[in-house]
């Protein structure tokens, strides 16, 4: 092609909307990473009050006002919401705010289908809460939707064919900025800037994005079966017709526990920036760190079946899962003494982000040592379907990602806004928030232990008292999430102004670009395109 | 300005800027996105009222469908449009890149039910085909491969001559491909009413029919946006609206049409042969 010699059209007039229009029409990353990030607190909200209808009902099921049915709607609604379109929604917020500062492009490769990605949540959610309202109420097959449970017969309602139609919509969003997050990092990275120079959160949403482009697609797959299966009556997962409900198992987990990753390693990313900030040291082991994410991403794609022990797989498939699922164990371990190594011999300033980020790193090894110990068949059987598998998942889905999402907040709010979070507030928040997940969620381990199922809305009278211990500790997690609200909307406004590129003062010790840019920054980021020398 | 006070970090900055005015680099407003979603919504909407038994409105479907395609159509010309004023091989490259990537999560989509027909009959189906289901015949759909190979073929040769500056013969290879593509439709219609006048084969009769219309409607389905997709490259080298250095739209339709030729090859051996 001679391109050379082609003359470039001079570039139009640029439109400027204001007010509301701006943000609809907005294909600035910035602006869309923070619109994500708001759908992502709105979702939080409902999603959070969802889980408090569950504990309501748990404090004591001879109160009947909360249905059976309506606690397994909240309890399918709680994980959906908070998968879908809270946690996931948010690291692609920050990825999407992030990343193209941190790799000093001016914008994500594709401004136009960034914006649609992110418009592409709305009619599924839309269509998510509307399934409350239809005859029957919403889903109630769990997020994991199992047929036969969620086929016709036991599910009749449009609520579960809403679900499964909503879940395949989200998937395009998913899909689609996974593709933009991959494009963005192979080709708009700043001159001279080699794959091992970039920041290890843009790493973490580059493995995150492969998950997301290999593994979203597969959901959609089966959930079109299964929808299939509900409404024009095919077999692929009806034993009558030949189908096998044990093949759904297979198709979801193949996309669940990548999905797993998807929801944590963001947040192992926004750790690397935010745990050696604080300690005002450059991060450990770089290049470890790189091939830990890497190694975890693959392998997340064989230990699928770990989730389904029970569910009838031969003892080999067994063994090998359990061996994949053990084998994680060692560049997750990587990881942490890497951070630890990060933190050792600096100064640390106990800020909240720091505060969050040490949190994450102890409730997150308590959550990876129970999936240690979750990955052996024998304890597997023992425990499965109880409350210590709903102790695990929460110990690494909230103290890991949530936790790991919070320390995001307070440490880039500044960069986002030009402002800081109030600390003595975010001290609070810290302290409620995790005591009141110790509070919360350490018990369920020995209610699991003692054999309480999860998923049922009653319980045998023994196991009274820790219910309420639990459900009193909603309260504890309600207070913060009302502290962190309000300390959102108020230091949007009125907190200590940080107009400067870099208000932590960490530049002489990590070279990430985006604290080189004013806070918050240019809607063209960069008045010159930074260029890195080889080497 | 900011960026220069902290040149202690690693990069050096470039001396000369690529452009006066860096507030010329900010994207563009653009209202197609949140119009397309929009439509999506609304044609999910439809088509769920639709399927579930309800007096959908003909209405929603219409509007659906006309705000998928009209922002859609208004978003690729808008893309070519900026394209004149940025680097020409800058922006195929990406979006290149993006478009392979996009394909490749729609190849996974197959490997879902490619998955499941494999499992079910190996590790799952006693006898397969099943019990009742009838002996596909291959001989037709043997023909309909062939085609459809070498419309791969014939695209193949109409973007060779467009780059070689044959834009006549260019046009009259596309006109062939999007021939080939529609008789190849044909032959699967006719061997799926074939199928379910005479052997009585319907989809919701066992796993194997189920598979049966689900993956060969499915990749029909990726068939017909392929000659949509074909019929906009054929028009839009009628109005000369691509050259040597412009032509993205040509080269993603390529990519698109030999996805699907390599899914129906696969395909038409696990259906068919296997």
């Amino acid at each position: 092609m001679s391109s050379a010699e082609v003359a470039l059209a001079a570039a139009p007039e640029a439109k400027h909307y204001t007010g509301l229009l701006d943000w609809l029409t907005t294909t600035d990353h910035k602006k869309i990473g923070l619109m994500y990030l708001i759908f992502s607190l709105v979702n939080a909200w409902v999603g959070g009050l969802f889980a408090g209808m569950v504990r309501l009902r748990l404090y004591d099921p001879n109160w009947n006002f909360i249905k059976p049915e309506f606690f397994n709607q909240m309890l399918t609604m709680h994980a959906t919401v908070m998968i879908f379109m809270v946690v996931m929604p948010a690291f692609v917020g920050f990825g999407n705010y992030l990343v193209p500062l941190m790799i000093g492009a001016r914008d994500m490769a594709f401004p136009k289908l960034n914006a649609f990605s992110f418009w592409m949540l709305i009619p599924p959610s839309l269509m998510m809460y509307a399934s409350f309202f239809t005859v029957g109420g919403s889903a109630q097959g769990g997020w994991w939707s199992y047929p036969p449970l969620s086929g016709a017969e036991f599910s009749p309602g449009a609520g579960e064919s809403l679900w499964c139609l909503a879940i395949i919509l989200l998937g395009i969003s998913s899909i689609m900025g996974a593709v933009n997050f991959l494009v963005t990092i192979a080709d708009m990275r700043a001159p001279g800037m080699g794959w091992m120079q970039m920041p290890l959160f843009v790493w973490a949403t580059e493995i995150t994005a492969w998950l997301l482009l290999l593994a979203v697609p597969i959901l959609s797959g089966v959930l079109v079966m299964l929808l299939s299966d509900r409404i024009f009556h095919t077999g692929f997962f009806q034993p009558g017709l030949g189908g096998d409900p044990l093949l759904y198992q297979h198709l979801f987990w193949f996309f669940g526990h990548p999905e797993v990753y998807i929801m944590i390693l963001p947040a192992f990313g926004i750790m690397s920036h935010v745990l050696p900030a604080f300690a005002h040291k450059p991060v450990f082991g770089y290049k470890g760190m790189v091939y830990a994410l890497a190694s975890i991403g693959v392998l997340g794609f064989m230990v699928w079946a770990h989730h389904m022990f029970t569910s009838g797989i031969s003892p080999e498939a067994q063994i090998f899962f359990s061996t994949t699922s053990l084998i994680i164990a060692v560049p997750t371990g990587v990881k942490v003494y890497s951070w630890l190594a990060s933190m050792w011999g600096g100064t640390i300033d106990f800020s909240a982000a720091m505060k969050f980020g040490l949190g994450f790193i102890g409730l997150f090894v308590i959550g990876g040592l129970n999936g240690v110990v979750l990955a052996i068949v024998p304890f597997d059987i023992a425990v499965h379907n109880t409350y210590f598998i709903v102790a695990h998942l929460h110990f690494v889905l909230f103290g890991g990602s949530v936790m790991g999402l919070m320390a995001a907040t307070y440490f880039w709010f500044p960069k986002m806004t030009g402002r800081r979070l109030s600390e003595k507030l975010g001290n609070w928040h810290f302290w409620l928030f995790f005591i009141g997940f110790l509070w919360v969620f350490t018990p369920m381990h020995i209610l699991g232990i003692e054999g309480m199922p999860r998923r049922v809305a009653f319980y045998r009278p023994e196991f009274t008292d820790l219910n309420r211990f639990i459900s009193l500790g909603f309260l504890l997690l309600l207070a913060g999430g009302l502290i962190f609200t309000y300390n959102v909307i108020h230091s949007i406004r009125h907190g200590e102004p940080t107009p400067e590129p870099d208000p932590w003062k960490i530049n002489d010790v990590q070279q990430s670009l985006e604290w080189m840019v004013p806070s918050p920054p240019p809607a063209w980021n960069f008045d010159e395109v930074p260029v890195y020398e080889e080497g | 300005m900011a960026t220069e006070s902290h040149s202690a970090a690693a990069p050096a900055h470039a001396a000369a800027a690529a452009h006066a005015d860096p507030s010329a680099h900010a994207p563009q407003p653009s209202a197609w996105p949140i119009l397309l979603a929009l439509g999506i919504g609304v044609f999910a909407t439809a088509f769920f009222l639709v399927a579930t038994g309800f007096n959908a409105l003909p209405l929603l479907v219409l509007a659906g469908i006309l705000l998928v395609l009209i922002p859609a159509l208004g978003w690729a010309t808008t893309i070519a449009a900026e394209r004149r004023h940025q680097d020409p091989n800058y922006t195929f490259a990406i979006l290149r890149r993006g478009f392979l990537y996009f394909l490749l999560s729609e190849g996974a989509i197959f490997g879902s039910f490619f998955a499941h027909n494999l499992y079910i009959r190996f590790g799952h189906a006693t006898t397969w085909p099943p019990l009742g289901a009838p002996r596909l015949e291959t001989s037709l759909p043997a023909i309909g491969t062939l085609l459809l190979v070498l419309s791969s073929f014939t695209y193949h040769w109409s973007h060779h001559a467009f780059i070689g500056g044959k834009r006549a013969l260019a046009k009259n290879w596309l006109l062939a491909t999007i021939i080939l593509g529609v008789v190849f439709l044909a032959i699967q219609g006719y061997d799926w009413g074939f199928l379910k006048a005479f052997d009585k084969f319907t989809y919701s009769q066992g796993v194997f029919g189920s598979q049966f219309y689900w993956m060969t409607g499915f990749h029909g389905l990726h068939v017909c946006v392929g000659l949509l997709f074909l019929v906009l490259v054929y028009w839009r080298m009628e109005r000369g609206e691509m050259n040597q250095t412009y032509h993205f739209s040509l080269t993603a339709a390529e990519y698109y049409w030999h996805f699907v030729d390599i899914v129906w090859i696969f395909l038409f051996f696990v259906i068919y042969l296997l």
